[in-house]
């Protein structure tokens, strides 16, 4: 119990670090030890399928993507000011977040101390393969999509290359 | 009335999803709204496998956990190519300067 | 065996719209050929899923219990209307290839006509009624894209825009009766609802059928939302023949005739059809009539021969409308392909500069005017067989004075049929410029279409056999053979009504000496002139809708921290109904 209460409290504190801080670059990092904490989370639930694969992907691919991209955009913290001021924002989640809160923690909490009930259905490899079999295979779709911004976000970097041997050839 | 295990996950989840939407409400740097987005969903990933637990299911709401990953990649991939095209395009990340479509 | 070919007749035109627009625009030629091969290969499968026509659900795509089995039936009116799409749209990519030659962005131009043809065949078979709004629409969206193909023009674009808004009314009629048929029954298989129409309230069911009606008559054009479809000529002349005679007006015919058995006995319905086909078969041919624009002339004549079709619906003799609609989308295809070589070789659309052509473009002259028999009901020709079927269908079923004034516009279409023929072939040549007859590719899809305006009604006993009782159990459809159905026809009110034709083709001979006819009604050939003042409401509720748009993207902000705020504060309204509910 403890454990999970501490567990819980580094993914959020993780997350809101990763939202005030001033650099883009340990914005990305804390993201990344939310990402690793929720990972754990999810093995305590009894999901190691999905939590390996949360851990390498979210935890890691993913991080690898924010450096890279951070290199390319540059990381220069902009100082603004929210569009709609921070105290109607703060409100608003408050109101969003006890509210829910109120209908989904409270009664969870009225059954008094109960525990995680066992799992009783079939295995991760049937159930992705044999119940969800058209949604696995329309992630195709999207990772096809995903190939696409990956061309875009490379694109770049080939463009700068290549610029300066085009303007060699013209005048030749 | 008193915290249960479950009820110590559900608190996380809504924590997680609290900080991605304020982080939407507030944040002005596309790459940290990308950020954003990261989180709330993993407070949404969180919440399938957790619901899967709770029902009986845990192994179906891994699978949709597992969609959700695949998608929230994609979205890191392209939201951050969109992100530093924006930047080679507009010399900023700012994304007041991305309503050009409106004016 | 069916589930593979109607898979392939949908998924082939999809296919290659994607391979032709990733092809890139470089390629042309590479272009054209793809896109002629793979609407080819669809029609190619449509009719050999006509051998396997039944009324058995054919394929089923299980999507989870939301939106219930994605089903499709290749039965005998799905599969004929396929046909017909496929068929008629790959002869319009072929007289494309000429057409369209040297034109930019083909890759937008086909990709759009092959996804339309794939909409079209799926509309048709589909048995799930949300399913068949969603191909509903698609098509909508297509016409849309294809109305204002050439978007640096903006009368293209405000023809294009004009479409999609008024067909969007169809939609909406369409996706009510999707709403309430599964508010009540809980499944939205059509096939159900035909099977026992009692089986909902009498009051929903008449609330279904009348926003069918509408949406019908948005998407076929007819009264009172007759006017987008003269202003959709402002498109490329092969999609003005895909839109007219293959896929897009069709959809509404089909839409009724579907329907019919569920929807006769809802008081006044059928009543309600007649009267829409006649109007719209009525003013069509009038302003047709006065109308100088060669596309635009057979737009209307288009109009009013959907209003034939529609007219045939309401009296119950689904079987004549539908014949009808396969000699009108031969013909039709036809005359709009006949007439985009005119357009092409002459450069103007206006019948008042050409004139005198037939000399210079004698083969597009021969098949134009085999068409425009047609059209005209003249014997032999397959417009005359399915007409006469209507108006006898007419005379049987419908109060007599219908009946008079089905014929009248018989006569008035018979009128401006040689009008047209005889300004843009005959009298003296206006136009100056190398003219020269239609290329090799038009001349390839011209042939076919004019062989088949001189046999298609030899089809007739096939025709009945396939929209049977064997394939669809709802229709009451009886077969017979070709000669008992064509014995049918010669009779007594054929030969009224052949006199009446006549009657038009001399009325014109003897313009001259009616003068003072055409005098005392020139007030109607003003109001046709203006569309029966229609035009004006049509465009009154097109810029109402542009304003209210206009008006709306205020919330639009554009600023993503203004969205999201707009999504919490949803969710919190949301929380606190609850709340308070609970």
């Amino acid at each position: 119990m403890y454990l999970y209460i501490l567990i819980g409290a580094g993914a959020l504190g993780c997350a809101i670090m990763a939202i005030i801080a001033k650099k883009l670059l340990s914005s990305a990092i804390w993201l990344a030890g939310t990402s690793a904490l929720v990972a754990l989370l999810i093995y305590l639930l009894g999901a190691p399928e999905v939590a390996v694969i949360e851990l390498s992907v979210g935890a890691g691919l993913v991080t690898v993507l924010f450096v890279f991209a951070i290199n390319i955009a540059g990381d220069e913290p902009i100082k603004l000011r929210a569009i709609p001021p921070r105290w109607l924002s703060g409100i608003l989640i408050l109101f969003a977040i006890g509210l829910l809160g109120y209908f989904a923690v409270v009664p969870l909490m009225e059954l008094g101390a109960v525990d995680l009930p066992v799992s009783m259905d079939a295995d991760f490899r049937s159930v992705l393969w044999q119940e969800r079999n058209l949604d696995v295979l329309l992630q195709v779709l999207i990772i096809f999509t995903g190939v696409l911004g990956m061309m875009g976000l490379l694109a770049e970097g080939h463009k700068k290359e290549s610029h300066p041997a085009n303007e060699e050839e013209k005048p030749a | 009335m008193s915290m249960n295990v479950p009820s110590v996950f559900l608190i996380v989840v809504i924590g997680l999803l609290g900080v991605g939407l304020y982080a939407l409400l507030t944040v002005r740097n596309l790459i940290k709204v990308v950020v954003a987005l990261q989180i709330l969903v993993k407070g949404a990933m969180l919440a399938f496998v957790l619901v899967g637990r709770l029902t009986g299911q845990v192994n179906l709401g891994q699978s949709l956990a597992l969609t959700v990953i695949v998608a929230d990649t994609i979205v890191a991939v392209v939201g951050l190519t969109l992100a530093v095209q924006v930047r080679r395009k507009f010399g900023s990340l700012d994304i007041k300067d991305l309503t050009t479509l409106k004016r | 065996m069916a589930a593979t070919l109607i898979l392939l007749s949908i998924g082939l035109p999809w296919l290659g719209a994607l391979v032709v627009w990733m092809v890139g625009d470089r390629h042309e030629k590479i272009q054209h050929a793809l896109a002629v091969a793979f609407s080819l290969a669809a029609g190619v499968a449509a009719v050999i899923l006509l051998g396997s026509a039944g009324k058995e659900t054919a394929l089923t795509i299980p999507v989870g219990g939301v939106f219930g089995d994605f089903t499709f039936v290749a039965d005998g009116l799905g599969v004929f209307l396929a046909v017909i799409a496929t068929v008629i749209g790959s002869l319009a990519v072929i007289f494309s290839v000429d057409y369209m030659h040297g034109e930019h962005q083909l890759g937008r131009y086909y990709a759009f006509v092959l996804f339309f043809i794939g909409a079209m065949v799926g509309l048709v078979l589909t048995s799930n009624l949300l399913l068949m709004f969603v191909f509903w629409e698609i098509t909508a969206l297509c016409s849309y894209a294809l109305i204002a193909f050439h978007n640096d023009d903006p009368k293209a674009v405000a023809g294009g825009v004009k479409a999609l808004i008024i067909t969007q009314f169809g939609g909406v009629g369409l996706l009510l009766g999707a709403v309430l048929l599964v508010s009540t029954t809980g499944s939205y298989d059509i096939n159900a609802l035909l099977a026992s129409p009692s089986s909902i309230p009498a009051g929903t069911l008449a609330v279904l059928a009348y926003g069918f009606l509408v949406a019908a008559a948005a998407k076929s054009a007819q009264f009172p939302f007759q006017t987008w479809l003269p202003d959709a000529m402002e498109a490329p002349t092969p999609i003005s023949a895909l839109i007219h005679a293959a896929t897009m007006v069709n959809a509404g015919v089909y839409l009724l005739a579907r329907f019919f058995p569920a929807f006769k006995d809802v008081p006044g319905w059928t009543e309600a059809v007649m009267l829409v086909g006649l109007v719209t078969a009525l003013m069509a041919a009038i302003m047709a009539v006065v109308s100088n624009d060669l596309k635009r002339v057979l737009a209307y004549s288009t109009v009013s021969q959907l209003g034939y079709m529609v007219y045939a619906v309401g009296t119950g003799v689904v079987f004549a409308s539908q014949f009808h609609l396969l000699s009108h989308s031969v013909f039709k295809a036809l005359l709009f392909l006949g007439a985009g070589a005119v357009i092409h070789s002459v450069g103007t659309r206006d019948m008042r500069e050409m004139g005198g052509l037939g000399k210079k473009m004698p083969f597009t002259r021969v098949v134009f005017i085999i068409g425009a028999l047609a059209l005209a009901g003249l014997p032999i020709l397959n417009g005359f067989w399915s007409k006469e079927l209507i108006l006898e269908a007419g005379l049987k079923h419908s109060p007599i004075w219908m009946y008079i004034l089905m014929l009248v516009g018989a006569g008035i279409t018979a009128f401006y049929t040689f009008r047209m023929v005889w300004m843009v072939f005959y009298g003296k040549p206006k136009a100056e410029g190398h003219i020269h007859d239609a290329g090799k590719a038009m001349k390839v899809a011209l042939a076919p279409l004019a062989l088949g305006a001189l046999t298609t009604w030899l089809l007739a006993g096939p025709f009945s056999k396939i929209l049977g009782t064997e394939t669809l159990p709802y229709h009451n459809i009886h077969a017979e053979s070709t000669w008992e159905i064509l014995g049918e026809v010669i009779s007594l009110p054929t030969l009224v009504a052949l006199g009446v034709v006549a009657l038009g083709l001399l009325a014109w001979w003897q313009r001259d000496k009616l003068g003072g006819l055409g005098k005392a009604l020139g007030w109607l050939g003003k109001a046709a002139a203006a569309s029966f003042g229609f035009e004006a409401i049509n465009r009154g509720v097109v810029k109402g809708t542009q304003g209210a748009s206009n008006g709306l993207s205020v919330t639009q902000t554009g600023l993503l921290n203004w969205n999201v705020l707009g999504i919490v504060v949803a969710l919190v309204i949301l929380f606190a109904v609850l709340a308070l509910g609970a």
